[in-house]
C-alpha cells in the first residue's frame, strides 16, 4: 500500500462494487489483507473490506461444493465436505501450507485474487476443475483457469465452485521447497478419475515457476485411456520433462526445475499407484 | 479512523490508520507483550489470537479487527496466574532469551482450546510459524504436550 486514506466496510456486493467502480484503480478489495500489506501498490488509496458481505461460508450445493470468497485456509481444511472431496487433497493442503498464523487470515479470494507463481492454492483448484463465481453489478460463473488467463480488476470473486463430477476422482498436490514453510520452487498438482485401471480423466497443472499456474491438456491426452502402470507414468515424466515450460529465474535454473517435473511425475505415479519407485 | 475491540477481555476504542497494523496499534496502546520482528509473516513472534485464532498481527490490518476480540499472552494468563502453558514453559526448560514465547505460548493455546490432546505431530505443526532461534523447538513441543496432560487432568487452569 502506498498512503491508504480510507478503509471501507462494505455491507453487500452491490455497496462493494460501487464503491470500486467509483474509485477505480485507487480500490483494492480485502481479503486476509496479507499480500495487501506485504506488498504496497502505492496507486492504491482505498481498502474495501469484504468480511461483511456473507462471503466466509463453505456450502454443499447442487452444483458441488461452494467455498465463499473470504473463506481462509484454516475453515477449507476443518470442512468435512472438503475432506471427503477428490480424496481430500484440498482440505489436508490448506492445513499444511504457509503458516499456522496465516492459514487463519489467506483467504481463498485473495489466494485467487493475488496468484503469485509460486501460489500453492490456485494450481490445485485448477486442478480440481474448480469455477468461480463473480459479481460485477451481475453474477457470472466461468472455469478458474479461464479466470486467471484474463483476470478482470475491479470484479468481485464471489466464490468459487468444486465441481460435483470430479468429487469422486483423486486430487494430488506436490510441491518442491527448502522447508515446509517455504515458497514453492515447483508446484504440480492434479486431478486423476479412473475407473477399474483405466484412467478415464485427467487435469495436471505445473507452477511454481514463471508466469502462472498452466493446465497442460496435452499431459492429459499422455494418460486418458490408458492403464494405472509405472509405463504409463514412465511415459507422462517423458513428455512432461520436454513440454512443461520451466523458465530460468531465481531461486533455481531451468534445468534444476526440468528434473523437478520428472520427480513429480514419480511422486504422482506413487499417490495414484500406491507404489513407490 | 475510530476502531473499537476488546482487548484481553476489555473493551477498548482506538483511533488508528487506515493502514496501519495491530502488531503497532497493540504496541503503541501499551500491549508490549506482543513481539515484533520479521513483520513478513515468518517468524510467529507478533503471533495474537483474533477470535480465538492465531494470526500474524505483523500483516493484520487492524481495521479489520474492529468489532472482534484480541487476545495477547498476557490475556493467556500473567506471573500471578499464569496458564498451564506458561508453567509448562519454565517447567520444561523452554524459554532462553524469551523472545519467541509470547508468539508460541499463544499458537499453543489455540491449539489446546481446539485439540485438548494433540500429538506431537500436531503440536509441530500448530506451531510451524514461531521461530525460535534459541531452544531448537524439543523443550517446546514437551512444554506443549505437558501443559495439555495437566490440563486434561485438571490439575491447572
Ligand atoms: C510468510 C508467508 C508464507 C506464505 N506461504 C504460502 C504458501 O506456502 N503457499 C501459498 O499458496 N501461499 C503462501 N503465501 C501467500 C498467500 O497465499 C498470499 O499472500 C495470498 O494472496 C494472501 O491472501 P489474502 O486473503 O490475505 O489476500 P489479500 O492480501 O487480502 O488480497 C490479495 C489480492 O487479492 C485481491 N482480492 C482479495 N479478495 C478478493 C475478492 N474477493 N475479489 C477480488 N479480489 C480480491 C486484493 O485486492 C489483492 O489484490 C504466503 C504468504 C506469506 C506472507
Ligand atoms: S513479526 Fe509478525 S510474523 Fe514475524
Ligand atoms: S527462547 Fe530465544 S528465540 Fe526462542
Amino acid at each position: 500500500m502506498g498512503r491508504i486514506t480510507d478503509y471501507y466496510h462494505a455491507v453487500s456486493l452491490e455497496d462493494a462494487f460501487a464503491k470500486a467502480k467509483q474509485l477505480g484503480s485507487a480500490a483494492a478489495y480485502v481479503g486476509g489483507g496479507v499480500e495487501l500489506v506485504l506488498r504496497r501498490n502505492p496507486e492504491v488509496t482505498t481498502l474495501i473490506d469484504l468480511s461483511r458481505c456473507g462471503l466466509d461460508y463453505v456450502a454443499a450445493v447442487g452444483e458441488g461444493i461452494e467455498i465463499g470468497s473470504q473463506t481462509t485456509l484454516t475453515t477449507i481444511s476443518h470442512s468435512a465436505d472438503i475432506g471427503h472431496y477428490a480424496g481430500g487433497s484440498l482440505a489436508w493442503w490448506a492445513g499444511h501450507i504457509a503458516h499456522n498464523n496465516l492459514r487463519d487470515m489467506i483467504t481463498v479470494g485473495g489466494a485467487i485474487g493475488r496468484n503469485q507463481p509460486w501460489n500453492d492454492v490456485v494450481p490445485h483448484l485448477v486442478a480440481l476443475g474448480a469455477q468461480v463465481r463473480l459479481f460485477d453489478d451481475a453474477e457470472r460463473i466461468m472455469p478458474l483457469a479461464a479466470y486467471i488467463e484474463a483476470k478482470q480488476s475491479g470484479v468481485i470473486i464471489k466464490n468459487v465452485l468444486l465441481p460435483t463430477d470430479n468429487a469422486g476422482s483423486r486430487g494430488f498436490l506436490w510441491r518442491f521447497t527448502r522447508t515446509q514453510q517455504d515458497i514453492s520452487t515447483l508446484h504440480f498438482s492434479a486431478l486423476v478419475r479412473f475407473e477399474g485401471n483405466i484412467i478415464t480423466a485427467a487435469n495436471l497443472v505445473f507452477a511454481g515457476r514463471p508466469g502462472h499456474a498452466a493446465l497442460y491438456p496435452r499431459l492429459s491426452e499422455v494418460l486418458i485411456g490408458k492403464p494405472l502402470s509405472h509405463e504409463t507414468f514412465a511415459r507422462l515424466a517423458e513428455v512432461a520433462y520436454d513440454l512443461v515450460e520451466v523458465g530460468t529465474d531465481f531461486r533455481a535454473t531451468g534445468e534444476y526445475r526440468r528434473e523437478l517435473v520428472r520427480a513429480a511425475v514419480v511422486y504422482l505415479e506413487e499417490h495414484m499407484t500406491g507404489v513407490a519407485q | 479512523m475510530n476502531i473499537s475491540m476488546t482487548v484481553n477481555m476489555v473493551k477498548r476504542s482506538f483511533d488508528v490508520q487506515p493502514d496501519e497494523v495491530l502488531l503497532d496499534v497493540l504496541r503503541c496502546e501499551g500491549y508490549l507483550e506482543v513481539k515484533g520482528s520479521c513483520r513478513t509473516g515468518d517468524c510467529g513472534a507478533c503471533t495474537v489470537l483474533l477470535d480465538g485464532r492465531p494470526v500474524a498481527s505483523c500483516l493484520t490490518l487492524a481495521a479489520k479487527a474492529d468489532g472482534h476480540a484480541v487476545t495477547t499472552v498476557r490475556g493467556i494468563g500473567d506471573q500471578a496466574h499464569p496458564h498451564a502453558l506458561q508453567d509448562a514453559f519454565v517447567r520444561n526448560g523452554a524459554i532462553q532469551c524469551g523472545y519467541c514465547v509470547p508468539g508460541a505460548i499463544t499458537s499453543a493455546k489455540a491449539l489446546l482450546d481446539e485439540n485438548p490432546d494433540p500429538t506431537e505431530e500436531e503440536v509441530r505443526l500448530a506451531m510451524d510459524s514461531n521461530y525460535c532461534r534459541c531452544s531448537g523447538y524439543e523443550q517446546q513441543v514437551e512444554a506443549v504436550l505437558d501443559a495439555a496432560a495437566h490440563l486434561r487432568k485438571g490439575d491447572a487452569k
